[in-house]
Formats: structure tokens, sequence, C-alpha cells
């Protein structure tokens, strides 16, 4: 399996910029997914790569190989890339059976019999299709399909594996499953995957890296873990989930011993400590952000955190897993995510505290 | 199937002219020398096919003398067809036209609505010989009917002159009514199967609501029903419409001999029936009636622009179907009556005919075989049916491929020059066959020497690819659109190139599309009368130049022998493409 490099990646059609000065570097082996809302560039990106379109800017490298250069005209067109790709429609060519689409890739390449045979089975097998092979194409259901498409994907052994939302036509408890199915064949293969979503949950269940894209540019790229706890930026931490976003003003900033910087901030009617990625001046505007599975609700004085605001309660949703509440704040509405046996009335005066490790600051 | 229609390029590339080509050629064509080189051969076929004949067709109503002689440019031909005379014929054409389309249209309606949306008994089977006249040359019935209708030795009249005792016909089919009762047997199965997949993939869930709502069953078939069809009624009204100024055999067979002119028969009596023809009338007049179908296709054009088969979606539910009770078998039976009348009757006119020494003298004495002995010992006969077989496979696939070349570029590609292309196929659609048989006579007799194309069968060929094309244009169009690109992509990604791709996954997956086009153009090449007569010489007669002939020479006998061969071709090619495509289909 080898890497691939974007360096300076762009793709504008006509006046518009579809993909913006990309740089990003996807090592032998790892699962970076591309996340974004619909219309960000991934697709464009993702396709890119597999020389489904020219980059009218930057080069493309897959493993040592350059295989598109704008600058120098230099373009590799997709069949000699040694590329497999699981389309959104999964792209199952209705007139073959489900042995001859995963065979396609190996015959195009004029395998011997005895070896599309084997091979075939074998990527079936790790897909659990082997007793479907002789199925016409189009007798299978959604999931049927798209283990097909990633058996005929990963048959020829390719360089990388791309996929272009490949779960989105899934029912929801069949996403999960196809997913974590696919995160542990990635795995057990070691294989290099570039894969496009617009779904955080699952960007984050399967990722080693998160690439975040926004028209056409790249946010920030890190660790799930490190980019839903530590975004970069106000977007970024708006886009996954339903964060609290709080406006404050910087009162002391000091390091913190590690990575990290711990501030005191004072916002309306509220102040306490966060963290933050970098050294902000006395008197700066920042955002802090704090997730709902984080806060706790307590009674009314009763303080022990880091962070702290008072305030009634104004609504509060069962939902099964957990309970929705809303504290109304002078400074603004909290959304508090509780567990679902915890009991509040509605109009009782409640204080509402956060951990410092739960509330991440980031500039205006 | 996986078969989708996404990332529409479309609506893009029209507003950013800087890009030549959509990604997915430009990132693959590799010569594009060759294409361009691929693209000039197209556009100079085409060109021969449509563009020239329609510039000859200009020059020759301007031109004083008949193709090929010497003569000058006048405004003649114009001015002789502005008479008072030829305002009869023209209304004549439009109401003819329109006096078709009505009672048509109600009853393509009526009928296509029992096959898709009743539980009437053994509808599968009702849909096939509903649609079978369509298949059958209008030739072929109006001899039928000729014989059948005819007011003195007419089948039907004499039944009716024996039950009343009377001596008055009850029927006379050369008149108005004749022409216009031979055109609806044509029309009604051609709207029929444009109108009944629509009706078949009506969301029921919309008539349902209206149900729910509180409206009984006929105030939901006005208000739901019948406007939800509205954009698909309009365009087979047009169609029809359109269509019917283009015909030519009902007001050949039944219109003449009444003295009933329509604008197609006055061009064919112009050149064939005058002591001297007249070319000039003859062009001028095809290409003020082209200037009148131009007319009427932007006006249709117009009317449907924006309106889209909304209630046509994709998605596989279920259509209901509407329980009759003992009505169905009323419905049953009407549609059991419109086969018995539009194919029975006639097949059965052409048995009786056929077996009898006379036509018109049905005696048991007067049984015998002889006229089926005379028709096979007639040399004429065979060359006929050589060369129809030879013009219908040839130009079937002649057509189609040319239609599936020129649907790909334009529908699947961003290759300069794919609107011209598409343009220039599209032409012929407004040219009766008649019109586009003048237009090539003047058209291969002013061609240079060397290239003596008149007289030949190549000359029919051509004129067949031409009026085909548009058709195959379409149904190629409509196939491609069905496959999604991703399809073609993914097939890239796993290492085929272009060539391969085409092969293995496009030709692969359109020719089932391919099929039914190449069988609907060959019936059509068959049908095809009014061009052939036309273009047609000593040697080169298709089997309906050969029946018109017999016609003509009264021989109404070997008329009835020839008819039914065609009868049964037709009959066996249709089980053919049924069976055939049904197979493919349930494969997939
Ligand atoms: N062929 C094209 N021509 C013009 N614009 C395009 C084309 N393909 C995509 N775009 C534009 O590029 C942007 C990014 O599209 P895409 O990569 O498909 O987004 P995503 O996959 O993130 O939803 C969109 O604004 C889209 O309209
Ligand atoms: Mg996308």
């Amino acid at each position: 399996m080898a890497s691939v490099t974007l360096e300076n990646v762009s793709r504008m059609y006509g006046a518009i910029t579809a993909v913006d000065n990309v740089n990003l570097k996807i090592k032998s082996g790892e699962f970076v997914t591309l996340l974004g809302p619909s219309g960000c560039g991934k697709t464009t990106t993702l396709r890119m790569v597999a020389g489904l379109e020219k980059n009218t800017g930057g080069r493309i490298a897959i493993g040592d190989n350059v295989v598109s250069d704008s600058d120098k005209g230099y373009f590799v067109p997709s069949e000699r890339r040694r590329l497999g790709m699981v389309f959104q429609s999964y792209a199952i060519w209705p007139h073959m059976t489900v042995f001859d689409n995963v065979a396609y890739p190996l015959r195009i390449r004029r395998r011997p019999d005895t070896e599309v045979r084997d091979r075939v089975m074998n990527a079936l097998r790790l897909v659990e299709m082997e007793q479907y092979a002789e199925r016409p194409s189009p007798a299978l259901s959604g999931g049927q399909q798209q283990r097909v498409a990633i058996a005929r994907a990963l048959v020829f052994e390719p360089e990388v594996l791309l996929l272009d939302e490949p779960l989105s036509n899934l029912d929801a408890r069949l996403r999960t499953q196809m997913g974590d199915d696919f995160r542990a064949l990635q795995q057990r293969l070691k294989i290099t995957a570039l894969y496009v979503t617009h779904d955080q949950a699952e960007a984050m269940a399967l990722s080693d890296r998160v690439v975040v894209m926004h028209g056409g540019k790249i946010l920030q790229v890190g660790a799930p873990e490190e980019i839903y706890r530590r975004p970069e930026n106000r977007q970024v931490a708006a886009f996954f989930g339903t964060p609290n976003l709080l406006n404050a003003t910087v009162k002391d900033c000091r390091p913190n011993g590690g990575q990290y910087f711990k501030l005191s901030v004072e916002g309306q009617g509220w102040s306490g400590d966060c963290h933050a990625a970098t050294e902000m001046p006395k008197g700066a505007d920042v955002t802090v952000m704090v997730r709902p599975e984080n806060l706790h609700v307590r009674d009314a004085g009763q303080v022990n955190g880091d962070l702290s605001w008072s305030g009634e309660v104004s609504q509060a949703i069962f939902r099964g897993s957990h309970r929705s509440i809303m504290v109304k704040t002078p400074a603004q509405t909290l959304h508090v995510e509780a567990s679902s046996l915890s009991n509040v009335d509605i109009g009782r005066p409640v204080t509402v505290a956060a951990p410092v490790e739960a509330a991440w600051a980031v500039r205006n | 199937m996986t078969i989708i229609h996404n990332r529409p390029l479309d609506d893009i590339a029209e507003t950013a002219p800087t890009i030549a080509g959509n990604a997915f050629t430009r990132a693959f064509s590799g010569g594009s020398l060759w294409r361009l080189i691929g693209m000039l051969v197209l556009i100079l076929i085409l060109g021969f096919l449509t563009i020239y004949p329609l510039a000859m067709l200009l020059y020759g109503s301007l031109h004083s003398t008949p193709p090929g002689m010497a003569g000058e440019f006048n405004l003649n031909g114009y001015r002789s067809i502005m008479t008072t005379q030829n305002l009869i014929v023209l209304a004549n054409t439009i109401g003819i036209s329109l006096a078709k389309t009505i009672p048509s249209l109600t009853i393509a309606v009526f009928l296509a609505w029992i096959v898709a949306r009743t539980d009437t008994p053994f509808r599968g089977t009702l849909e096939v010989l509903i649609t079978l006249p369509f298949f059958i040359p209008p030739i072929l019935t109006a001899m039928a009917w000729g014989m059948l209708a005819n007011p003195q030795v007419g089948v039907i009249n004499m039944v009716w002159r024996w039950l009343t005792g009377g001596t008055d016909p009850l029927v006379n089919i050369y008149s108005y009514g004749g022409v216009i009762w031979h055109m609806c047997q044509y029309s009604i199965p051609f709207l029929f199967l444009f109108m009944v997949d629509a009706f078949r993939a009506m969301d029921p869930s919309l008539e349902e609501s209206s149900r729910m709502c509180g409206a009984s069953r006929w105030t939901t078939f006005r208000k739901i029903t019948l406007l939800l069809m509205l954009p698909v009624l309009t365009s087979s009204f047009m169609l029809s419409f359109i269509k019917g100024i283009e015909t030519f055999e009902s007001a050949l067979f039944f219109g003449l001999p009444a003295g009933i002119k329509v604008i197609t028969t006055d061009i064919y009596e112009s050149i064939n029936h005058r002591a001297t023809p007249d070319y000039q009338y003859a062009t001028s007049l095809s290409f003020a009636i082209m200037g009148l179908m131009f007319l009427l296709v932007i006006w249709q054009w117009w009317m449907l622009r924006g309106k889209s088969f909304q209630t046509v979606t994709g998605k596989g539910f279920r259509p209901s179907v509407m329980e009759l009770g003992p009505w169905r078998w009323v419905t049953f039976a009407f549609c059991v009556l419109f086969f018995f009348i539009t194919v029975v009757l006639p097949i059965g006119q052409l048995m009786l005919g056929s077996f009898f020494r006379f036509f018109g003298f049905y005696t048991y004495d007067m049984l015998t075989l002889e006229h089926y002995r005379a028709v096979f010992a007639n040399s004429e006969f065979w060359r006929a049916v050589r060369n129809t077989m030879v013009l219908g496979l040839l130009g079937a696939t002649a057509t189609m491929a040319l239609g599936a070349v020129v649907a790909y570029i334009s529908v699947r590609t961003r290759w300069r020059g794919r609107n011209l292309i598409d343009s220039m196929a599209w032409l012929p659609w407004m040219m009766p066959g008649m019109v586009l048989g003048v237009g090539f006579l003047w058209a291969f007799a002013m061609l240079p020497g060397p290239i003596p194309i008149y007289g030949t069968i190549w000359a029919l060929l051509l004129a067949y690819i031409a009026l085909g094309t548009p058709v195959s244009v379409r149904v190629m169009t409509g196939a491609y659109h069905q496959l999604s690109y991703d399809l073609e992509e993914c097939s890239r990604v796993h290492g085929a190139t272009w060539a391969q791709t085409m092969w293995r996954i496009m030709v692969a997956l359109a020719w089932p599309a391919f099929a039914v086009g190449w069988v609907l153009t060959f019936f059509g090449i068959m049908r095809e009368l009014s061009a052939s007569i036309l273009l047609y010489s000593v040697g080169s007669e298709t089997l309906a130049v050969v029946l018109m002939k017999l016609w003509a020479n009264g021989n109404a006998e070997q008329v009835s022998v020839i008819g039914l061969m065609m009868m049964l071709l037709v009959i066996v090619f249709r089980w053919v493409q049924l069976s055939f495509i049904k197979a493919r289909i349930s494969k997939l």
C-alpha cells in the first residue's frame, strides 16, 4: 500500500473554486476521512486523486510517483493509477454477476483464469459474500451491493482505496455495522484509504485522521478525538454536534505545563478556567466551547467545577439514551446532556458546571 | 438496478465556456486529433443526410426545370402554390389531422388506462394485441379496408345488404370518414405506446390522497389523474397532429379516389400523376409544408417547455389497479373489439382475397391457389422481398449505429460541435417522408456524375437512414440517460481503458435499447411508402412499392397474397422481439 500526497491542489470550474490549495499527506496504511458539509469539495478532491478529474493547480503523488502535475501538464489517466474505488451509488454493473463484477479489474489486466477465480473468491470471502458469487448483481440488497463494491475495489490489491460516501445509501443500523466491519478489514489488511463523508459520527468512528473541509479549503487535520475536543476554530467546533459556544474575554493566560495554555476567562455573568492551544493576550475575545455531554446540572449554589453558570431549567426532553436539558443563564441558554435517569423540573434554579478539561477556547 | 443519473453536468459547462469538454472526457480522450477527425466525418455524414436534401429542396423550389436539367431561377413555384385550391388542400390536411387526433387520443387514453390502471383480465396479452396494429404497415390495412368497405363489393356492405335486403351500402371507405377511420387505426396504438408508461408510472398515492380528502373516484380522475397526465396528453396530441399532417397512405388510398386532397398526396400527384411532372410546384409545396412543420414543432416545444413528468418517478412502488368488478369484462371486450377491428378483420380480408379467383366473388367454386402460384413465380416479387430485407437489415443497423454515436456524443461528452450534430440528426423530424423524398430526388440528381446513387437501392437506403435517425437518437439518448456516469468511471478507475469501458460497459448495457430501436427502425423501413415511391426505380422496388403497383393495376388478389406474407413477417418479428426482450429483462 502506498501513501498519497497532495501539494497545493486546486480545482476550478470556470470561476468557481471547488477545491482551494489543499495540502495533505496520507501515510501508507492510514485511514483518512474528508469531512465537510455538502458542496465543500470532498468529492472533487477524491476524484482528482482517482484521476477522474484533472487538478487545475498543484501536484498529486501516489507512493513515490507523481500522477498529476498541473504545472508540467503531466497527467496519468485513471486506469494506470492502480486504485480501487467505491462509489456512492456502488456502480455495480447490472449486466454482470457478482463474480464478474469483482473479476473485472483482473480480467481487464488479463490475469489467468485460475488466478482470477482464486482472487475473486478471496475478495468475496473478505466481505462475506462468497455464497453470492453467481447471483445476478441487480438481485442484491443495498448492503450486499456495498460489499461487492468493496470486494471489487480490493481484488487487485490497489495502491489506495478511495471511497465516496459508501454508507450513505444504507439505513442507520446497517450503516454502523458496515462501517465497523470495514474499519476492521482496513486495519487487518493495512489498506491506505481515503474516505469521503458528511457524517461526523462515521468519520470519527472509522478514521485515523479526519480532514475537515469547508468551501474547498482544509480547516483542520487531526485525529478524531483531537478535532472533537480541541478544534482550531469556531467553524470546526460548530461542525461536530451542537456544542455550547460562549463569548468571553481573556483575564489571564499561563502555560499549563503540557502542550496547552490555561486561560481564565470571563463572560456575561460567569467566569472560570479553560484550555486553549495558543497563548492569548489579556483582553482578547475568545469563544469557549463546552460540549453538552460534559456539562453537569447541580442544585443551585453548589459549585465544584472549574466553570459554572447559574440559571433555571427551561426545557427538558427525554431522548432515551439521555435527557436534553436547556438551562437559561444570563449569558445564553446552555444545552446539557444529562443521564436519562436524572429528574429535573422546569423552572427550577440550578447551577451548571464543567471541568476545566471540557472547556476549550478558540480565538474569535 | 443501480441506474441513477447523477452528477448532472448540463447546468454547469454552459456557463463556463473556458473549459472545453467535461472532466471525464477531457481526462480520458486520448488523441484529440482523432476526435476532431471523427467529429468531422460525423458532421459530413449527417450533413449529407439532412442539410443537403434540405438545401436542395430550396434550390429545387426556385429552379424552373426538373432535377438535372438546365433552367433558370424564379419564384414561379411559390406563385403556383398560392391558389385557393391549395387553401382547401391545406384546410383538408389540418382538418383531417385534427379530426383523427381527437378520437384517437380519447380511445388511446381509455386503452392505456385499462391496461395500466385496472384489473381487466389478461392485460398483458391485451397490451400486445392492442399495439400490434402499430407494427403493421398502413399500406396493408389500407388495402384490406379498401376491400372490406368498398361500397360495391366490400364484405361489410355485402353482409349489410344481405341482412337488410336494401341496395344502399352501409359504409363507403372512399370518403373523409374513410381517411380518418384508417388513420385512427394506426394512431391509436401509436399514442397508446407513447402514453402507457406514463400511466403505469404514476404514483398512486397522489390519487389515494385525493380519495382520502373526500373526492369521489370520478372527481379524482378529473382533478388529479387527468391533470397529472396533462403534459403527456399535450405532447401526445401535438405528436399525433404532426404525424397526421405527414400521413400519406390513408389519403392516397381513400382520399384521392374521392377527390379529397391533402398536401402529401398533392405533392405525389404533381410528380407522378401529371402528364409532365411539375417538379417546381412539388418542391415549392414541400418546402412550404416544411415551414409549416417547423412552426408546429416550435409550437410544440413552446407548449411543453418547463413541463416535466413529475408523476413519473423512479421509485419502485406498485401501481395500484382499480377493481372494476363485473365491468372488467366490458373493458376486456373493448380491447378485444379493438384488436378484432384493427387486426383480425384486415387479415381475414386478405385471406379471403387471396384464396378466391376474383375479389368480391366469394363462392365455393371460385376457390383457388393460383394467386399464390402467380406471386411465387413472379421474379419481381422475390426481388422486392430481397430489396426490402436488405434495406431493412442494413438500414436499421446503420440508422441505429448512427443514432448510438450521435446520442453518445451529445449526452455523455462535452465535445465541441455536439449540439450541432444533435440538431442535424433531429432535422428530418420536421420532414415528412414525402418531402424528404423530394429533397433526395434533387440531392441525388445534383450529385456529380461519378456518384450514381439515383435509381439504385442506395438511394432508398440513404433516405431511410435520414428518416429513422431522429427516432434512433431518441431511443439511445434515453438509454444513456439511464446509465449513471459512475458505471463508466468505476470501470476506468479499476483499470479499463476508454475503449475497453465502451465495449464492456456501455455497449453491454445499452444494447437492449439498441435492439428495441433496431426493430422499430426495421418496421419503419418495411412500412415506408412515401419516400420509396418517389425514389425507387426498376430493380429497386420494395414490397410496399410492388404492392402499390399491383393495386394500381387492380390486382387485389395478388395484393392480398403479398399482404398476408408481410403480415406474417410482422407478427413473427414482433413475437421474436417480445420474447427476446422479455428474456433479456428477466435476466437483468
Ligand atoms: N463538474 C462540475 N462543474 C462545475 N462545478 C462543479 C462540478 N463538480 C462539482 N462542482 C462544484 O464544486 C463544488 C464541490 O463539489 P463536490 O466536490 O461534489 O462537493 P461535496 O462532495 O463535498 O459535496 C460544488 O460547489 C459544486 O457545485
Ligand atoms: Mg460528494
